[in-house]
């Protein structure tokens, strides 16, 4: 039984490769189905200019099982990827894709307090609307309901399906179409083809565009936590402690997210404690010092604390430090709303890496998103920058197409680049990096850099970067 | 002004030695072994031609917009904006407007499957950008240059959209058959480059059909055009290949629409005469003074 069911397995494996002899054409080939590809997927079919395009989108995730149902499904907490989506950004989400954000589920917020965990200081931005946290899922689901309801012609989504090979269908001419092979046998022609496939992109791997940047040998732990009441001020919190920055950011109701940037030693630590320890940790590292926070990490890590005896040393030195407030109510203005709760499935950990592609085209390929820069979640950009790159792409293959240009050439995608790269570029806090960059004589950074906290000065005025950058993605 | 005087007046003087013409319409032996010698770099776009590829970009926003506004719309459940209207009517509204006055252009325009004749296509780089534009049928493109027809031939066979669309010939313009058979005629940056431009000016009128318009850009006979296209261009910031132009061959916007006057009087209509001018690292920009520097212009047939 097992046999025949084998034969007829390879039966179609054959089928399926002899079928890939002859590639099917295409005018764009976008890799990878993140926000940054399916926001380009959108562009193209919601475009009157540009939907006659034939596009293709690949992913090797389960886009239609489990991104798409998001829309009319979603799960009853919150997932751990939120990203503070900025004005320009939603608009392009919105008035340009057409595409609606689930409201229930997204929270806006009116500024940002930033506290710092070595000297006291306190920055406390107040900004109406300052920008929304919005789960990568529903910005996900949304774009992919949107193309659902324009029922484009010449669109084609595989998901579960990777790239295995890239080739130019001329080796000896790099501005021939680009062939695309699939691991389900087919292979594609295209015309454009599109790195939106993160940051281990395959599509820049093959364009041989290299990047500048570095890993931060850190870590950024995410988790959706629980608080103890609604608070009224919707406001994000974010308090830079020696190992790192930590934000506490709003989700509707009594939920809020949390991203902690640290060592990847504690990050492993702060992973693998038992989530009520964790929870008790979060809390302490927005009020106590560091020194008390050293004394948790040494005694847990040697297993020498118990989690009551934490819970009361975090409530006891908590307690004294509020006490010392000369008027108590004032710690609401402070310190975030205390948590209760940290859903366990939703603590994750991933590294901190900046990182930047020397350009974002060349003939017949495009970068686009976490393909062509990756950066610390400090600041709430990736998305965001993502995004606005696939706004610039749209538009610079609208005007080419009203010019009756070849959208595949690196005429065509030219200004795409040239509008986004300064900007990312400053957003990435490589503007002073910049002009090496542009000279070439920047030799690439292949080794690894700790760059501390010396980072976040580098990102510029605080101040700035809050009221600013935060909320306008640098385009104002 | 009578007719003579005024052929003579943008009449250039023909080099003496050039002694075996056929062609009324011939470019000079020199201009064709100048653009032989370009042919190969034509589509490097980041070579020496990128400033003309950058002009292109100019030219397809000067011909849209001139096709476009010959297009009325006669569908009255389409709102026509007006003037301003984006300051009246809320964002979402005004885009959905304009979305839908562009969509019922271009619907318009593409059931007219206009047929275009390019003169001195070169490499090919507009009847290209033609080819691409959804209402345009076909494009043929005739040039003087063998090689610079080898060069688009190849160049187009590597875009499958353009199968079917583009026919290039090694041939002068009056041989283009039939008279009166192409929507659109385009002489760009060639009047430059010919010892009789009135004649070039004459066949390709005849070319085109009533209501067509003929698109013209060449540079005008100054000290302004020297400065920039020969002087700047070719020898200091050395964007144009040394050589590529002649002052004495370059060719008044005033000259050509008073040709207009004295060859075909009431059959004409100018739509549109804008100068152009290059901003050195960006991009060619429309100005109003048509009569210093480069310049393009839209002239209509009028039916008889
Ligand atoms: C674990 C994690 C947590 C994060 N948390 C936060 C956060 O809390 N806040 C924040 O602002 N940012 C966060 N980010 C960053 C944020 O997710 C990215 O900036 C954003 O998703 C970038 O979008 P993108 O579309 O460019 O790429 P991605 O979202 O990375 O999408 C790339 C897609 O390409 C697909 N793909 C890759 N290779 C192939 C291939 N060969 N064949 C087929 N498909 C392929 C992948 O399956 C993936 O779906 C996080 C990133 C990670 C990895």
């Amino acid at each position: 039984m097992l046999k025949s069911y084998n034969t007829a397995f390879k039966l179609v494996r054959h089928m399926a490769t002899s079928a890939s002899k002859s590639p099917k054409l295409t005018d764009v080939f976008i890799v990878g189905g993140g926000p940054a590809g399916l926001g380009l997927a959108t562009g193209i079919k919601t475009s009157s200019k540009l939907k006659h395009l034939n596009t293709v989108l690949v992913d090797g995730g389960d886009i239609k099982g489990k991104v798409a149902p998001f829309y009319d499904n979603p799960p009853d907490f919150y997932t751990n990827r939120v990203v503070s989506v900025t004005h320009p950004t939603r608009e392009f989400i919105e008035d340009k894709l057409g595409a609606t954000l689930r409201k229930d589920r997204i929270m806006s917020y009116d500024g940002i307090c930033v506290t710092d965990g070595v000297s006291k200081g306190l920055i406390d931005m107040e900004r109406p609307g300052m920008a929304w946290m919005v789960e990568i899922l529903n910005v996900q689901s949304s774009l992919l309901n949107r193309i659902n309801q324009l029922k484009p012609s010449g669109f084609n989504l595989l998901d579960k399906t990777k790239v295995v090979d890239i080739k130019y269908s001329d080796p000896e001419d790099a501005s021939s179409w680009i062939l695309v092979s699939l691991d389900n046998g087919e292979t594609y022609k295209t015309r454009l083809l599109i790195g939106a496939d993160g940051f281990n992109s395959r599509v820049k791997t093959f364009s041989g565009i290299l990047s500048q940047g570095w890993f931060y040998n850190k870590s950024a732990v995410v988790a959706t936590m629980k608080l103890d009441m609604e608070p009224l001020k919707i406001r994000g919190w974010q308090r830079f402690l020696p190992t790192g920055p930590i934000a506490h950011l709003p989700l509707p109701g009594d939920n809020a997210t949390l991203v902690w940037s640290t060592t990847n030693e504690l990050a492993k630590l702060l992973t693998s404690i038992p989530v009520e320890q964790f929870t008790e940790l979060v809390n302490a590292a927005f009020v106590l010092e560091d020194v008390d926070m050293k004394y948790y990490y040494n005694q847990l890590m040697n297993g020498k604390m118990t989690t009551t005896e934490l819970k009361e040393d975090v409530q006891f030195r908590t307690n004294q430090i509020l006490a010392s407030l000369s008027d108590e109510s004032m710690a609401d203005d402070i310190y975030p709303p205390p948590i209760t709760d940290v859903l366990d499935h939703t603590r994750a950990k991933f590294p901190l890496k900046l990182f930047h592609a020397d350009t974002y085209c060349q003939e017949r390929i495009a970068l686009l998103g976490d393909a062509a820069h990756a950066t610390h979640p400090l600041a709430g950009q990736g998305l965001n920058m993502g995004l606005c790159d696939t706004d610039a792409l749209v538009r610079a293959l609208e005007s080419a197409t009203d010019r009756g240009l070849d959208v595949g050439s690196l005429f065509a995608l030219e200004p795409f680049w040239s509008e986004r790269y300064p900007i990312n570029c400053k957003l990435l806090s490589l503007a002073d990096n910049c002009h090496k960059i542009y000279s070439n004589t920047f030799p690439p950074i292949v080794g690894m850099r700790t760059l501390g906290a010396n980072i976040i000065n580098q990102i510029g005025p605080i101040k700035d970067y809050i009221s600013g950058t935060l909320s306008y993605s640098g385009k104002y | 002004m009578n007719r003579m005087q005024c052929l003579k007046s943008i009449k250039v003087r023909r080099s003496p030695w050039i002694l075996t013409r056929f062609k009324s319409t011939d470019a000079s032996a020199s201009e064709v072994e100048h653009f032989r010698n370009l042919a190969p770099t034509w589509w490097d776009t980041h070579g020496n031609q990128r400033i003309l590829h950058l002009m292109n970009l100019a030219r397809l926003d000067f011909i849209q917009r001139n096709i476009r506004n010959t297009i009325k719309i006669e569908n009255s459940d389409i709102y026509v904006p007006g003037f301003n209207y984006k300051k009246f009517l809320p964002k979402d509204i005004s885009t959905a407007v304009q979305e839908e006055f562009d969509n019922e252009i271009e619907k318009i325009l593409i059931s007219r499957k206009l047929k275009v004749l390019d003169v001195g296509c070169g490499g090919g780089i507009l009847a290209e950008s033609m080819g691409r534009l959804p209402y345009v049928q076909h494009v043929t493109g005739v040039d003087l240059t063998k090689d610079c027809i080898e060069v688009a031939k190849l160049h187009a066979k590597k875009d499958p959209a353009l199968k079917g669309k583009l026919t290039y010939e090694l041939k002068a313009v009056e041989d283009v058959e039939p008279n009166e058979g192409y929507d659109i005629v385009t002489c760009f940056e060639m009047l430059e480059h010919v010892d009789s431009p009135s004649s070039i000016l004459s066949h390709s009128w005849r070319k085109l059909k009533p209501n067509g318009i003929l698109f013209i850009s060449t540079i005008n006979k100054d000290l302004i055009s020297w400065f920039t296209t020969i002087f700047m261009g070719e020898y200091v910031l050395k964007i144009v290949p040394v050589g590529t132009h002649h002052l004495n061959k370059y060719v008044n916007s005033k000259d050509i629409i008073k040709w207009f006057q004295s060859t075909v009087p009431n059959k004409y209509q100018v739509m549109d005469v804008k100068g152009t001018m290059y901003l050195p690292f960006k991009a060619w920009v429309e100005h109003n003074c048509s009569d210093v520097g480069n310049y393009f212009l839209a002239i209509k047939k009028l039916p008889k």
